[in-house]
Parts: structure tokens; sequence; C-alpha cells
């Protein structure tokens, strides 16, 4: 009891206010920190393979010797189909998938997503599984089109080749499907929505045949043209769409066959020469964060992971030794694997950090860091609203260390009596120090001045009202950005930024000419904008770890900056500062960075919101857009 | 302090506004929010509300199904309404003006003042309270009602009743407050359980008001006598209507013995479904008893603010009932601010609101995470509604605190501002 009384009484004492923005400071550093020693062997663990039934690298595997032979003929008339005309090519694959004695369906697809016509034709096939009741299927894909814009020759003939094999085993106890798709990502994602009947009927044709629930989705990717060229590595790329990872137990299934069986080295996030040193485990974390953080469908198996079907796909990289056998037969292992499974995968992680193929970090450990950075804009929010309630006019100070009145110093030589009465005119002619309050606690008493005990009137109308009108208007550059034609999004990308820059002074100075908030309203606006963008980025960061970070870094000044009220410098380094991290700013500057186009960002983002179904746009225009923008503000009203 | 017209009619006005505006500009929300199982619980939820309709219109007994479990009375009145999947505004002009009848109700009971002063109790705090439109505006714009409110639960209009009886009781009006508690009662059956505080609130009115007691007992008796009298006509004009009397199984039945587990914001569903079925009728008359023994207790400790006790009670009815929804909550955290004279000698509000708020965020991210993602599990959920009720327990401990606190500084002048401890 004492301990929540002096716990309590704490609460009255001005020096805790001052504590906040150390604390925010502090925290923002170590979850910065926290996030550089994870790749420390301390706070990293090694994968391991937790669902049992898997047992990856158990069986022999039989893709060898004629079935070279096969797997060139195929290459050779993926070869000379793939400058086809849609139609003629899909009734081409149609007739290579039916010669294997499968059940084969086609599906045509048009998206438009800001103006653009992405239309094309997925074939696929079904084989029945001898021992299955078709209840549950397994899906094995190749894009005519690598991630990269490639032309994907061995792939689709990889799954042409293995449909063939397959076929003849007697031990599937699940249906496997065969997806050639025309293109990387839309393909897929057409006909995974069309699989689950959440399609758009008019644009996207529906399934004719389907089969039973999908238990996992393995993409390949081999550009090598007709001749083949041998690959050093395997790549493995698995993020999702919305940073949603596939369980951790498929990756490792994939890296155990890869390595352990087949011998050959797997590498992750475009890290090509992984020689496991603390750099570069930090570098592909910061590579996987970045790419989970972003959003975007980054390959074939991204449709499928919303779906809660797990998926990865495979991308032969590099010159070496390894040949399209060695991957035919990875693959064999893999769906022999996957073909064991007894129910969903779901015992290992599905939220994780990857440093290298062997390595991971566990939510447990990483998470910390996103939700310390999301907490010191709690915090702060907090401090903001103590300090909005304290007087707003400075303490004067009170009796016990004031200077004498002057009048008496001068006036010392005269007899005590005479003093004492002029004072005490004086004190009733001026009440100025505010009235004391004797407060007796534990048996000390103190002298306080009663302004320091009074809790202000705030004045909560305007600070909502701006923060709620603040997160609406968010949505004036979410649908306007989703919607304009390729032709308008660069010259209104540069509208966007010029009228981002420019809207907290326009309406810093519309408030000080209309309606001139006290600093006590601007100290509310900035409290509340914090407390929102705290809360959001918690829960943004259960869902998508690595946005949440990345967003939480680059508002962290916001917590700092603040109203000035004397110094029209300090307001104008303030807003020069918040300029330069504006969402848009920091987009430009990013494309910059990266040397990618920014057209190709804003079209890929306008595609992600349409097909994809990706939210990386609400995040920033609903949670980081309202929050700089009230933070500049608060920042700009101490210019006018 | 009271509310004047134009006031009123502005405030108004902007919440109607405001509704209509949100039902027009995002037609896809009210069937999204509709689906949410945070503000539908399978006894108020919109959607079955319409697959009974359905079955009604087409003469089907809408019991037969085993979705419907909302009162039989509910469904001439949607039956006059046109169908809501494809002419909503009739629908949803129904739901802001049950909104805003609420609102007016609320704003009667502040008006009053009994909140902080009644016959035989007087808040030595009692100069400290926030307006009527403060009040009312809390109710109209708090997110939680305009969710409830746009998700069209039938909860909207069981809260109507339970405000509106207690406004009645507040004006020491016996016909209407008995009409509505029964009403109340009749859509939720757990209402019944604020009859004794409001009886006492409109024995002390009804006393005011005519400057002397009327007799306790034949008091008791006649209005106990007309709350079972309009229960039982409701009751009978039902199953002539349902044509059976089928229908209690459906409705009471269901929220009685917590057939259907769906989730919800509340604490049973988890807890049952991991019960072993020969425990579950031990610990359905346990969870029961605990929801039903906080009416006599603190009646009886705090006779003299009954509407304290009452708005506690909502409180308790958020928390610890089978089906709670947000819309629960709305009307718990639309009574609070009644008594403002509180706050001050509350000490946990903040950890409470932070609580509550971090709640209605990580919820659906949780429930998300689970259903769809399939990245979660159901111990997500829970988690996150153990913190929504962990947060409304403290409001409600905390303001039961606060109240206690308030009538020991009447008791015990000499105690004032000072620190008191549990014996």
């Amino acid at each position: 009891m004492a301990l929540l009384a002096t716990l309590l009484a704490l609460r009255k004492d001005a020096r805790i206010l001052k504590i906040p923005p150390f604390l925010s400071a502090f925290l923002i550093i170590v979850g910065v920190a926290w996030l550089l020693v994870l790749p420390l062997n301390e706070y990293s663990r090694s994968t391991y393979v937790s669902e049992n039934a898997l047992l990856p690298g158990q069986v022999h595997t039989y893709f060898t010797g004629s079935e070279h032979n096969v797997f060139r003929a195929y290459r050779h008339e993926v070869a000379g189909l793939v400058d086809l005309p849609v139609q003629q090519r899909t009734d081409k694959l149609s007739e290579l998938l039916r010669a294997s004695n499968l059940k084969v369906a086609t599906q045509k697809y048009t998206y438009t997503p800001s103006g653009r016509n992405i239309s094309d034709e997925n074939v696929y096939a079904i084989l029945q599984g001898p021992r299955a009741d078709a209840t549950e299927a397994i899906v094995l894909m190749a894009s005519l089109k690598t991630m990269d814009g490639e032309h994907n020759y061995s792939g689709v003939a990889l799954v042409l080749a293995l449909a063939r094999y397959f076929k003849r085993w007697s031990l599937w106890s699940k249906d496997i499907i065969f997806l050639v798709s025309g293109d990387s990502t839309s393909g897929p994602q057409a006909w995974v929505d069309a699989y689950h009947d959440a399609h758009d009927p008019s644009t996207i044709e529906s399934l004719s045949i389907k089969s039973g629930a999908l238990q996992g989705a393995v993409g390949v990717e081999y550009p090598a043209g007709p001749w083949g060229h041998r690959y050093d590595k395997l790549h493995i790329v698995y993020d999702g769409t919305n940073g949603q990872l596939p369980n951790l137990d498929l990756f490792n299934t994939a890296v155990n066959i890869a390595s352990g069986q087949m011998g050959i080295g797997c590498t992750l996030q475009r890290m090509w020469h992984h020689r496991n040193s603390y750099q570069e485990r930090l570098q592909t974390m910061l590579r996987g964060m970045l790419s989970q953080g972003l959003g975007h469908a980054t390959g074939p198996h991204s449709a499928f992971i919303p779906y809660h079907v797990d998926a990865i796909t495979l991308v032969t990289v590099g010159d070496g030794w390894h040949d399209e056998m060695g991957l035919g037969r990875t693959v064999e292992s893999l769906f022999r694997s996957l073909n064991n499974l007894l129910e969903h995968l779901h015992q290992s992680f599905f939220f994780y950090l990857l440093l290298e193929a062997k390595r991971f970090v566990s939510i447990g450990t990483y998470l910390p860091s996103a939700m310390l950075i999301a907490a010191n804009f709690s915090i702060m929010a907090i401090a903001l609203w103590v300090q909005s309630g304290r007087p707003q006019e400075p303490i004067p100070n009170t009796a016990a260390t004031k200077p004498a009145p002057k009048s008496i110093t001068k006036d010392a030589a005269k007899d005590p009596d005479e003093k004492g009465k002029e004072q005490e005119q004086e004190a009733v002619e001026k009440p100025l120090e505010p009235p004391p309050v004797v407060v007796t606690k534990d048996g000390a008493t103190a002298i306080i001045p009663a302004a320091l005990l009074q809790v202000s009137e705030r004045p909560l109308f305007l600070p909502a009202a701006f923060v709620v009108i603040a997160h609406f208007l968010g949505l004036i550059p979410l649908a306007a950005f989703n919607h304009i034609p390729v032709a308008n999004l660069h010259p209104s990308f540069l509208l966007a930024a010029n009228l981002t820059t420019l809207l907290p002074l326009a309406t810093a100075y519309l408030l000080s000419r209309f309606n001139r908030p006290t600093p006590q309203e601007s100290t509310l606006i900035h409290c509340f904008s914090l407390l929102f963008l705290g809360m959001y980025l918690s829960a943004l960061a259960t869902l998508n770890f690595s946005q949440s970070l990345i967003v939480g870094l680059l508002t962290a000044p916001l917590s700092f900056v603040r109203r000035s009220s004397g110094s029209r410098l300090a307001a104008k380094l303030q807003f020069a500062l918040l300029a330069a991290i504006n969402p848009v700013m920091v987009v430009y500057g990013a494309t910059y960075v990266g040397k990618v186009e920014l057209l190709h960002v804003l079209v890929k983002a306008a595609e992600g919101w349409h097909v994809w179904g990706m939210w990386t746009q609400v995040v920033v225009w609903l949670v980081w857009w309202p929050a700089w923008f009230s933070g500049s503000v608060v920042v700009a009203l101490g210019l006018f | 302090m009271a509310l004047d017209s134009r006031q009123k009619a502005a405030l108004f006005a902007a919440a109607a506004a405001v509704r209509l505006l949100l039902f027009q500009a995002f037609p896809l929300l009210p069937d999204r929010l509709a689906g949410r199982v945070e503000l539908s619980t399978p006894v108020s939820s919109f959607k079955r509300l319409q697959e009974g309709l359905y079955l009604y219109t087409h003469n089907v007994s809408p019991y037969d199904g085993g979705v419907y479990h909302h009162p039989p009375l509910l469904l001439p009145l949607f039956s006059l309404l046109p169908d809501a999947s494809h002419h909503p505004f009739a629908t949803n002009l129904l739901f802001t003006a049950i909104d805003l009848l609420s609102a007016h109700a609320l704003a009667r009971i502040a008006d009053s003042g009994h909140a902080a002063a009644t016959r035989l109790f007087q808040s030595p705090r009692q100069g400290l309270r926030w307006s009527t439109a403060a009040i009312a505006a809390g109710f109209l714009f708090n997110p939680f009602t305009l969710a409830t409110c746009m998700a069209r639960s039938t909860t909207t209009l069981t809260n109507l009743f339970i405000l509106t009886a207690m406004a009645k009781a507040c004006q020491g009006a016996s016909a209407t407050f008995l009409l509505a508690i029964s009403a109340a009662s009749y859509l939720a059956m757990h209402p019944i359980l604020l009859f004794p505080p409001l009886l006492v609130l409109l024995y002390h009115t009804r006393n005011e008001k005519l400057q002397a007691a009327p007799n306790a007992w034949a008091f008791t008796a006649v209005h106990t006598l007309g709350l079972v009298l309009l229960c039982g006509t409701l009751l009978l004009v039902s199953a002539i209507l349902a044509g059976s009397w089928d229908f209690l199984e459906a409705t009471y039945g269901v929220r009685l013995l917590l057939p259907d587990l769906t989730p919800n914001v509340g604490l049973w569903w988890y807890f049952f479904t991991e019960m072993f079925d020969s425990f579950r009728d031990f610990f359905l008359g346990v969870f029961w008893l605990h929801v039903a023994s906080y009416t006599p207790g603190l009646t009886i400790r705090l006779r003299t603010q009954p509407l304290f006790v009452a708005t506690t009670l909502t409180g308790i009815f958020a928390i610890f009932t089978p089906y709670p929804s947000v819309a629960d909550a709305a009307l718990y955290l639309a009574l609070v601010p009644l008594f403002r004279h509180l706050f001050p000698l509350m000490r946990y509000t903040f950890v409470a609101s932070a609580a509550v708020l971090y709640a209605s965020f990580l919820g659906p991210a949780f429930y998300h995470l689970w259903v769809y993602a399939g990245s979660g599990n159901a111990n997500f959920f829970y988690a996150i509604t153990l913190v929504w009720s962990l947060g409304l327990s403290i409001l409600v401990g905390d303001s039961l605190f606060a109240a206690l606190r308030d009538e020991l500084d009447v008791q015990r002048p000499e105690l004032r501002d000072k620190e008191v401890k549990r014996i």
C-alpha cells in the first residue's frame, strides 16, 4: 500500500514530465539495437523440421535416366510455344498435358489496374492421387515469364516432365495440380482466387475442374533456354502478399532436401554469396524485412499464402554444375514429403526472420523491437496528455524563494513594526503569487503553489476533430493513386509531393488566422495523433512486423518535435526535418536510392491494390500520412 | 445545464447525418460490420434476423432453421420495412432513430441529476458534472456506438429500452418505466436484473414527487406484479405470433444454456469449448449465479445510489453475460460520464482506457490472424478478449471504489482527502 501511495504521489512530481522524451529516445535506440544483435548466435536458432510427418530427404528419388531425354524434349516444345499467340499456346500446352493422361482445364483472366490491361491464360492439369479421395491437393507451378521477365523455358518444361513422371506413380495420397500460368504474379492470383471462389467472374473465368483443399504449393523458375544451363544454387523465395510468410517447415524441408539430399546450396533474399558472417546475416535479415515491409507479391507463390496455403518458389541462380535433373529430384522429394502430411502445416513458425538458409529468429525474440518503437509513441502521447493538463502560464516562485520586494529593501532603515505593516499591505494589494497549499504527508509538511496541483480543463473538441479529419483526408490520395491511369501517375505523384509539403503550412496558416489554437490545443492534437500512431503500429506489428518497424522508424522524429513558442528558427528547422521525412518524399528518395523507376513502383502499387489485395497503401495513407500531417501542422503553428 | 432545444436539434442532426452519411458512403460497410464477431453475437446479429425474417415472410417457423435466436416480436416490426439487402435505407433510418432516441433518454437521465444527488444521498462533489450535451454527444459519437449502429445489431434496441427505463425511473413515471423494463427484459432477458435497483430509484423519485412516502411493500408488490403481467403479455403475444411456445427454447434457452459457441468478446465461449460435457451444467449454473449475484449485493449496499447500481450492472453485463458484444460496452461507456463527480476519486482510468483502446485495435488483428491468416489460433483472440474484459472490469471496480469513497466522505467528513486502507 505504501509503495502504491509513493508511486501515486510520484505522479504529481514535476520531474516526471522531463523523463518521457529521454525514455522515448531510449526505447527507439534499444529497439534498433535489439535488431542489430539478432544475427548473433545467442539470439538466433538453427532451423529444424518440427512436423515429423514430413521426413525430408528420406525417400530415394527416381527422376533420372531416360526422364532426362523426356525433359529435353519438353524444353524444346516449350521453346517453340512461348512466342505463339495466347490461344495457340494454350492449346499446345493443354495437348502436352493431356498426352500425359491428366485432366486439363484453362482459365482466362483480365485485370485493368490503373488503365493497363493485364490479360493472359492459365493452363492447369489435375493428377488424381491413386490413394486420394480428392479432399486435399498440392500444387506444382511454373509461370511462362519469371519474376524478372525472362522466359521460364526449363521451369515450364520441368513441370510438364514431372507431370508425366508423377502420373506413373501409385503412391500419391493427395491430388497434384500442375499449373502453368501466364505471368508470375497475376496469373497465380487469378487462379487461386477462382479456386476459392473469391474472384470477379466478369473478368476472371471460373475454374471448370477443381480438387480438394490446397495443402501446399511450390513454384519453379528456371529460365535456361532450349540448350540448357547449369546453375550454382537454388534461391528460395518465400515472402507472401502483405508480409505473410509460409510455415517455416516448408522452407526447412526444401532447404533440407536441396542441400542435404541433393547437395545443391540454398540462398535467400538475393544474397548470392553468403559466407555466414555477421554482416551478411544482418544484410539478409534486413532485405527480408524490407521485402516483408513492402508487402508486395514476390513470385507465383505469393498469391497462395493469404489463403493459408503454404507456398515457396525455387529459382535457379548462378553458373555451376547442378543440372535440371537435380532440380527435378528436389521437387520430387519435396512432393513426396508433402504427400506424407496428415494435416495442414501448423507445427512450426509462421512468424520468423531468416538470417541464412539454416538460421532464423523467432517472433518472441524479434517482436519486442517493433513493440518498443510503437511504445515510444504511446509514452509520448501520455506525456503530452499530462502536459496539456498542467497550467499553461509559468508558475511564479513560491514565497520561500522569492527575492524580497524592492520597496522594502530600499527602506531598510525603517523600524520593524512599520515594515511589517507595509508588507501586509503589499500582500493585500498584490495577490501576485498563487495561493499556496499546505500538504502534510507522512509527518512532513510542504507548501506547494495551488496551481501545481490543479488540472486545467482540456478543450478536446478541436484536437479530436482535427485528428479524425486528418485520417479521413488520407482517403483522397489512397483512392487517387489506385485509380489514376498510368500516363498521369507520375505528374500526380509530383503534385502530391508538392501538396503534401505545403498543406501543413496552409492548414497552420488558416488555423491561426481563424481559430488560433492555444498551445494546449496543439499539444492535444500532437498527443492524439501519437496515441493513434502507437496503437496502429502495435496492432500492425502482429500482422506485418517489418512494416510496423519501418513506419515506426520513419515517424520516430514526430515524437520529438514540438510547437516552438519563441524561436522561429527552431520551428523552421523542425519543419524542414519533417518535410524531409514526409511519406511522399520518402517514397521518392527510396526509389532513388534503390535505383528503381518511380513509375514502376506506382504502377506496381496500383496493381497490388487491385490484383494482389495488398494493404501497404492503406498503411501509408491512413496511418503514416495522417500522423506526419498532424505533427507537421503542430510544428508549422509555431511559424505563424 | 439542461439541453436547450436548438443545441439538441444541432447535436441530433449531426449524429443522424454522420450515420446516414456513413451508410450511404460505404454501402458494403454495414454487411462487413454485421459479420464481425465483436459486434454481432448469435443473439443480436442482423444477418440472423434477416434469415428469420425470410422464413417468417415465407410462412415457415423462423425457429426451424436453428439460426434465429431473436424474440418473435421483432419479426412483424422488421417485416414492415422493405428488404434490407436491396433497399437498406428504411432499416438504416430505423437504426439511426433508435440511437437518437437512446441519446434522448440518456439526456433525460443526465438532466434529472439523480446520478449525484438522490433523496437519501447528496454527493459532496455534486457540482462537478458534465453538461447534458457533452454526455449525449459522448454517446452519439462514440465509435463503439457508431459501429454497433452500422452493424445494425439488435442490442441497440435493448439499449434503447434500458436507457428509457432508467430515464422513466428518474422521472418517476411508473407505467412507462414498467413498459420499458419489460420490453428490455423481453428482448435480452438479463435486463430484468436491473429491475431491483431501478425500482428503488423509482421509489425515491415517486417519494419526492408525491411529497409522501408510499408504502414500500405495496409499492414493490404492485410494480413486480405489473412487470410480471407485462412480460407475460409480451410472451403470450409472441406465442400466438409464433404459433407455439417453442420460441422460448430458441431465444431464452440459447441465452441460458449457451449451445452456440461462436466467439465473442465475452468470457464464456472459450471456457465452454474447453469444458468436459459432464461439468457443463454445473458451470452454466455457476456462471449465471455469478452474474445474477451482483444485483442483490450492489442494490443493498448502495441502496442510496440506485442509478449508480444500475450503471455498474450494465458494466457487469458487458463483461459477464454469455453473449456480450461491443454494444453492451457502448451502453456502459455512455452511462459512466454521468458520474463525473466520481472521476477525481478514480485511480486507474488511464490504465482502463488504455486497455480498452488497445484491445479494440488488437482484437480484430488477432481475429484476422486466427481465422483468415491461419498463423494464429483461438488463444490469440481469447487473450485479447481477456484484456478487453480486464479493461472494463478495472473501470467497474474503480468506479465502485470511487462511489464507496464518495459515500464515506459524507458519513465521515473528517476522513476527506485522507488515504483509506481496506481492513
